[in-house]
C-alpha cells in the first residue's frame, strides 16, 4: 500500500470514529433571558439535575426545591410532573401530600405519584416518562446508592431528557457522589426561615442554602445562594453582611483601620 | 360412595352405597376419599379450558358432589363440522387425557343432563327431546333422592309417566321442584347458566397447528389479534378499556392476562405494548407447559369511540399522557401509578386518597384543599410517636426526640386545633357483631369458643382532638407535630410527628 493511500484510509477511519463518537449536543444550560438581580435563574428544561441533601430527614427540602423548579416548567402542553419513589421508602420518608402541595403553590392535580417496587422498574418508569412530550419534569427520589444507577444509566437518562426536552431531578442523599452524567448538581441544606412580620416566633418563608457543585447557570459556577421560596418563585436573599457566600479577595487592612483597632485595644486594656 | 367408575358399576356398586357394604360385595375394591376442594378446583380449570370451544362455560354443582360441565354451543358447533363432531372431539379430548368422560348435546340443559347420564354420547335433536326423555328413568330429572324414592314407590319409574299426570297433585306430593325440573327438561321453563368467565362479545382468536411456547411469539400473535380486534371495534365505532388475553395450553389449563387503559382505545400497537409490559411483570410465573395451542384476545368495558384523524393535524406522537399512564400501569400495576384525590374531611390523613390514574373519579369541588391552610409537603403514612418537651397545657413544643435524634426548636407556630368527628362519639369500631346470648349458649353446647372480639375502647372526641404545631429546628427543618388529646381532659395526651414542610 502506498503512503498516500494509507493516509487516505487513516483519514477515512478517523472520520468514521469521529462520527461514532459524535454525541448529541446537550442543551445549553446558559439562560440568556434577562432577569432581575434578585431573581433566581431557573435552569433550562431538558437537563438532569442531581439534588443532594446530607441526610434523609431533609427530604422535604429537596422535594420543595425540585417542585419549585418544576412549577415553572409546566406549560399547557407539558402539563404533568411525575414523582417516583420506591414503595418501601415512602414508609420512612412520607409521600407528597396533596393539600401540602396546594399550600406550597403547586397544583396537586399536576403531580402523579409512581411507586415502583424496585430500582430497575423505577429507572424504566423514569425513562418512559422522559420520552413523553406531555411531561414537564420527572422527580425521582432515590434514598440509597443503588448499583444500577451508574454512569451509564445516568448518561442514558440525560440523553433521553435532552431528546425529549423534559427535566429530570434526581433527589439523592448522603455525602457520597457517584460518577454521573447530570449537567447540574446541587447541594442543598435547609436554612432558618425568614422572619414573619407579625410574629417573631413563627416560621416564615422557606429558605434553602443551595450550592451549585457542578455545572454552570448564567455565568455562575460553584456558587452558593440563599434561596427563599415566595409565591412568585425563587428569590435570592442577600445575606452577605452576615456570611459571605464566597471567600472574597480582600485587600490587606488599610493602615488607619489598623490604627483604630490598636486604639480600641489600648482602651480595653 | 360419591362416584363409581364403569368397572365398579359393572359389579353392581352404586352411588350412595355404604363403603362397608361395597367392600363386602367386592373385596378388592379400590376406594379413595373424595377431596372436594381439589375436585372443585380441577373442574374450574377444566371449565376454563373448555372456553376454547365455546365462550359460555359453567360448572353445575347442584346435582353431584363434583359438578357437571355445561357448554352453550349455540352458534359454535359449525366450527367443528357438526354437533356430533364437536361432542366427539370434546369427549375424546378428555378421554385421551385419561379421564372417563361422557357427554350429550340437547336443546335444554335438563335434557342434556339426562342424556349424558342415562343415554350418553349422543346428539338429541330438538324434536326428539320429548320422546327420549319419556323413556328415561325419573332419576334423570335431577331430583332429590327422596323424590326419586317416592316416585319409584308409586310406580312412576319413567319420565313419560309423569307427563300426563295432574301437575297440582304432583306438586302437592313431591314439591314444586319436581314440576320445575320437568319443565326445565322439556324446555317449558328457561334455565340459565352462570358462565365462569366474563362473556366477551368482542374477541379475536387464533389456533395453532403446532403449539407455541415463547412469550415473544405470544406477544406477536397478540399484536396480530389486536389488529383484527381493532378493525372489528372500529367498524362498530367502539373502543375498549379492558383487554384480556387467554392462553389455552395443550394440557388443559388457561392463563389469563388482563390490562386496562385509562381511556377507550382500539389501537393494536398500544394494546400489544400494554401486554408486553404486563408480560414483563410475569417473569417467573409464565409457564407455557407443553405449549399453547390457542390464543384469544377479548375486549370488555367497551364504549363509543369516534374515529379521529391521524396525520396532518394530529398531536405530536408521544405527547399523550393517557398512553404513558396506561403503559406504566400495565408494567408496574394499576395501584402504583396514582394521583391525589381529595375527600371532604378535615382529618389530614383522610383528606387524600391515592387513586389509580387510569381509573380516576370526578373531583368534588367541595373537597378541594384550601391553599391558605398550613399543610406539610410530605406526610408520613402513619404519625410517629415522639418524645417532646413543651409547656403544659398548650405551649408550643420546644424540643423533640424522633427516631432517636433530638431536635431543638427555635420557632413554632400553633396550635391549629382539629377536632375529632363528633358524630362518631361514643361509638366503637366493630368488625364482627358480638354474639347474642342464645348464640353463646349454642356455641357452648357444641364446645366451641365464641369469636374473639377485641375490647376496643369507645371513641370519645376529647381523646382524639389534635392540636397541630409547625415547629422549626435550628437547622431550618420544619416539622408538623400534633398532640392527641387535651391536657386535663384526655387521660394521657401524646405527641406525634405527622409531616415535613419544605
Amino acid at each position: 500500500m502506498s503512503g498516500l493511500a494509507k493516509q487516505e484510509r487513516l483519514a477515512a477511519l478517523r472520520a468514521s470514529i469521529a462520527n461514532i463518537e459524535r454525541r448529541p449536543v446537550l442543551s445549553d444550560p446558559v439562560s440568556t433571558q434577562a432577569h432581575a438581580p434578585d431573581q433566581f435563574i431557573v435552569p433550562a428544561p431538558g437537563l438532569v439535575q442531581e439534588v443532594f441533601a446530607d441526610e434523609r430527614r431533609n427530604t422535604a427540602a429537596l422535594l420543595g426545591f425540585a417542585l419549585g423548579q418544576a412549577r415553572s416548567l409546566l406549560t399547557p402542553v407539558r402539563r404533568a410532573v411525575i414523582y417516583l419513589q420506591m414503595l418501601a421508602e415512602a414508609q420512612e420518608m412520607g409521600l407528597p401530600y396533596g393539600p401540602g402541595l396546594a399550600t406550597f403553590g403547586f397544583d396537586p392535580d399536576a403531580l402523579v405519584l409512581i411507586r415502583p417496587a424496585n430500582i430497575v422498574e423505577l429507572l424504566w418508569a423514569v425513562e418512559e416518562a422522559l420520552a413523553c412530550g406531555a411531561v414537564a419534569a420527572v422527580i425521582a427520589d432515590i434514598a440509597g446508592h443503588p448499583k444500577v444507577l451508574d454512569f451509564t444509566a445516568s448518561r442514558r437518562l440525560s440523553l433521553r431528557a435532552d431528546a425529549g426536552g423534559t427535566s429530570l431531578f434526581l433527589l439523592r442523599y448522603g455525602a457520597w457522589r457517584e460518577a454521573s452524567a447530570a449537567q447540574l448538581r446541587w447541594h442543598l441544606v435547609p436554612a432558618l426561615s425568614a422572619t414573619t412580620q407579625f410574629d417573631a416566633r413563627a416560621p416564615g418563608e422557606t429558605r434553602w442554602r443551595a450550592r451549585l457543585e457542578r455545572g454552570v447557570i448564567g455565568d455562575r459556577q460553584n456558587q452558593e445562594w440563599l434561596l427563599e421560596w415566595t409565591e412568585n418563585g425563587f428569590h435570592i436573599v442577600d445575606d452577605r453582611e452576615r456570611r459571605p457566600a464566597q471567600p472574597v479577595e480582600r485587600p490587606s487592612l488599610p493602615g488607619d483601620l489598623f490604627a483604630d483597632l490598636a486604639d480600641r485595644l489600648s482602651e480595653a486594656g | 360412595m360419591a362416584a363409581v367408575d364403569r368397572l365398579a358399576a359393572a359389579q353392581m356398586l352404586y352411588i350412595g352405597q355404604n363403603l362397608a357394604d361395597a367392600h363386602a360385595m367386592v373385596p378388592d375394591l379400590t376406594a379413595r376419599e373424595i377431596d372436594l376442594p381439589l375436585l372443585e378446583a380441577a373442574f374450574g380449570i377444566f371449565a376454563d379450558w373448555h372456553s376454547n370451544a365455546s365462550p359460555l362455560v359453567a360448572v353445575m354443582n347442584d346435582m353431584n358432589a363434583y359438578g357437571d360441565l355445561v357448554l352453550d354451543i349455540t352458534g359454535v358447533s359449525h366450527l367443528f363440522g357438526s354437533e356430533l363432531a364437536m361432542l366427539r372431539t370434546m369427549v375424546l379430548r378428555l378421554r385421551q387425557l385419561g379421564y372417563a368422560a361422557d357427554g350429550a348435546v340437547a336443546s335444554t340443559i335438563g335434557a342434556a343432563w339426562a342424556a349424558s347420564h342415562f343415554a350418553p354420547n349422543r346428539v338429541v335433536a330438538a324434536d326428539q327431546t320429548g320422546s327420549l326423555l319419556d323413556g328415561l328413568s325419573v332419576a334423570a330429572l335431577r331430583l332429590l333422592p327422596m323424590q326419586i324414592a317416592g316416585l319409584t314407590q308409586m310406580g312412576l319409574k319413567q319420565i313419560g309417566q309423569l307427563r300426563g299426570r295432574d301437575r297440582k297433585g304432583l306438586q302437592a306430593r313431591f314439591g314444586a321442584s319436581l314440576i320445575m325440573r320437568i319443565d326445565q327438561a322439556y324446555g317449558y321453563l328457561e334455565e340459565r347458566m352462570t358462565p365462569r368467565l366474563p362473556i366477551a362479545e368482542r374477541y379475536a382468536e387464533r389456533k395453532f397447528p403446532d403449539p407455541i411456547g415463547l412469550m415473544d411469539d405470544v406477544l406477536m400473535t397478540t399484536h396480530d389479534l389486536g389488529i383484527q380486534l381493532g378493525i372489528r371495534l372500529e367498524s362498530e365505532g367502539l373502543g375498549a378499556q379492558a383487554f384480556h388475553l387467554f392462553l389455552y395450553r395443550v394440557d388443559h389449563k388457561v392463563m389469563t392476562l388482563s390490562v386496562n387503559a385509562g381511556s377507550p382505545t382500539r389501537e393494536p400497537g398500544h394494546i400489544a405494548r400494554l401486554f408486553a409490559n404486563r408480560a414483563e411483570r410475569l417473569q417467573g410465573e409464565y409457564d407455557a407447559g407443553f405449549g399453547i395451542d390457542m390464543i384469544r384476545l377479548a375486549a370488555s368495558s367497551v364504549s363509543p369511540l369516534e374515529a379521529s384523524q391521524l396525520g396532518a393535524f394530529s398531536r405530536q406522537d408521544g405527547t399523550d399522557l393517557g398512553r404513558l399512564y396506561d403503559r406504566m400501569s400495565s408494567r408496574l400495576g394499576m395501584f402504583s401509578v396514582v394521583r391525589s384525590a381529595f375527600v371532604d374531611t378535615h382529618i389530614p390523613e383522610r383528606a387524600v386518597r391515592l387513586e389509580p390514574v387510569i381509573a380516576r373519579s370526578a373531583d368534588n369541588p367541595a373537597s378541594m384543599p384550601d391553599p391558605e391552610q398550613e399543610r406539610p409537603l410530605r406526610l408520613l403514612p402513619m404519625p410517629e410517636p415522639i418524645g417532646i418537651t413543651a409547656e403544659v397545657p398548650d405551649g408550643p413544643p420546644m424540643a423533640m426526640t424522633w427516631r432517636r435524634v433530638s431536635y431543638r426548636f427555635v420557632k413554632a407556630e400553633g396550635p391549629e386545633r382539629l377536632n375529632a368527628e363528633w358524630w362518631r362519639s361514643g361509638q366503637r369500631l366493630v368488625l364482627v357483631p358480638p354474639a347474642t346470648p342464645q348464640e353463646l349458649e349454642e356455641l357452648k353446647k357444641l364446645g366451641k369458643t365464641p369469636p374473639y372480639i377485641p375490647n376496643v375502647p369507645l371513641f370519645y372526641t376529647w381523646n382524639a382532638v389534635r392540636d397541630y404545631y409547625v415547629a422549626e429546628d435550628a437547622g431550618g427543618r420544619r416539622f408538623w407535630l400534633f398532640r392527641l388529646g387535651i391536657y386535663g381532659v384526655a387521660p394521657n395526651p401524646t405527641w406525634y410527628l405527622h409531616g415535613f414542610f419544605s
